[in-house]
């Protein structure tokens, strides 16, 4: 079975709009995450939603890896 | 719509046989979509992640809000719409038998949530460009809605296939759906699916709705390695499945091969027994 991967969420309302960063979803594949982030951030009409795997991600300006919220976190990752 | 074909903008305007077959059709739409969201909402608490409950939640709110739909449409046929939701004794439900009862364990949600809900769904886009225009333009949010149904029940059959133990499990739980939904679609040369088809309200009979829902569904439970469908060896394409359904018992009004309907608790919550001094209208 496909390892349970964190998967970052980012949407964007009308096309002229910035995507924002509106959560994360865990999921074992890529098709079940965006079924995952379609079905638990449907707050809202969005024009596009996109997601892509955290470890994806690159922090540029930090030791740490992107988006923590906490520095306390990084034990637990 | 049908190109160069006259729309129906109401029921009045169907011939009487064709009104019947659709009126029926409808009901049995609508109620496999009401108990359809009962069984998804069965898991809401329980299923095997966090956000697989929250999937259900939300593919149970889709369901309930395409039945009410379909239950408000059939005013215009002449039915209550307070009575088909409120005041039906359990025989008189027309959802799949599968539906009667819970879906115990997760691989027998998967079942509903793949080969059933995507039975509803090929009989929808059946009326994507249906000359019954009230249905017509309803349509097309429904099965945006129902694609993410498809890629849910997709996503979690190709995870648990791809283990022994995962195989096992959804072959178990996949072969009386299987044959229950071939068999929905109603036998070949059926008549109520050839007057719609002949009618224009929809764009396939019983046979090729069959056909459609084979296409659909053939590529994921082979991939999974359940042994129910496989191509047409010789290289046409057809997804063909390796399993006949039995016809026994096959009553095409209602669309079940089984007498019953939904247990007495579940009759109790799709009614709303428990907040019926509270209904308004």
């Amino acid at each position: 079975m496909g390892k349970l991967q964190l998967y970052e969420v980012f949407a964007r309302r009308q096309r002229a709009d910035r995507f924002e960063h509106i959560g994360c979803v865990e999921a074992p594949s890529s098709d079940l995450g965006r079924v995952y982030a379609w079905q638990t951030y449907d707050e809202a009409k969005w024009f596009e939603m996109i997601v892509a795997p955290r470890d994806a991600f690159h922090c540029v300006n930090r030791a740490e890896q992107p988006f923590t919220l906490h520095p306390s976190e990084e034990a637990l990752t | 719509m049908t190109e160069g074909r006259k729309g129906y903008a109401k029921p009045a305007d169907l011939p009487d046989d064709v009104r019947d077959h659709l009126g029926s059709l409808l009901i049995v739409l609508a109620d496999n979509k009401r108990l359809l969201g009962m069984r998804y909402s069965d898991w809401l608490l329980g299923a095997p992640a966090l956000e697989a409950g929250i999937a259900c939640s939300a593919m149970a709110q889709d369901e309930w809000g395409h039945g009410r739909i379909l239950y408000a449409m059939l005013r215009d046929f002449g039915y209550e719409a307070n009575q088909l939701e409120h005041e039906r004794e359990a025989s008189e439900y027309r959802a799949m038998e599968l539906l009667d009862a819970p879906a115990g364990e997760w691989p027998d949600l998967l079942a509903l949530n793949l080969l059933l809900d995507t039975a509803l769904s090929v009989q929808f886009e059946a009326m994507a460009e249906s000359r019954f225009e009230p249905v017509h333009y309803k349509v097309s949010k429904l099965l945006d809605e129902e694609r993410f149904h498809f890629e849910h029940g997709r996503g979690w059959v190709t995870r648990l296939g791809g283990t022994d133990a995962g195989r096992e499990a959804l072959r178990r739980s996949f072969r009386p759906v299987w044959e229950a939904c071939l068999r929905w679609f109603g036998p070949d040369g059926d008549e109520a699916g050839r007057a719609l088809y002949e009618a224009g309200i929809t764009d396939r009979d019983a046979a090729g709705l069959r056909a459609r829902w084979l296409e659909r569904v053939g590529p994921v439970v082979e991939l999974a390695r359940l042994e129910l469908a496989e191509l047409d060896g010789g290289g046409s394409g057809v997804w063909l499945s390796r399993v006949e359904p039995s016809w026994d018992g096959w009553d095409p009004d209602v669309r079940r091969a089984a007498r019953g309907g939904p247990d007495a608790e579940m009759l109790a919550r799709v009614r709303g027994d428990k907040n019926r001094p509270l209904l308004m209208d």
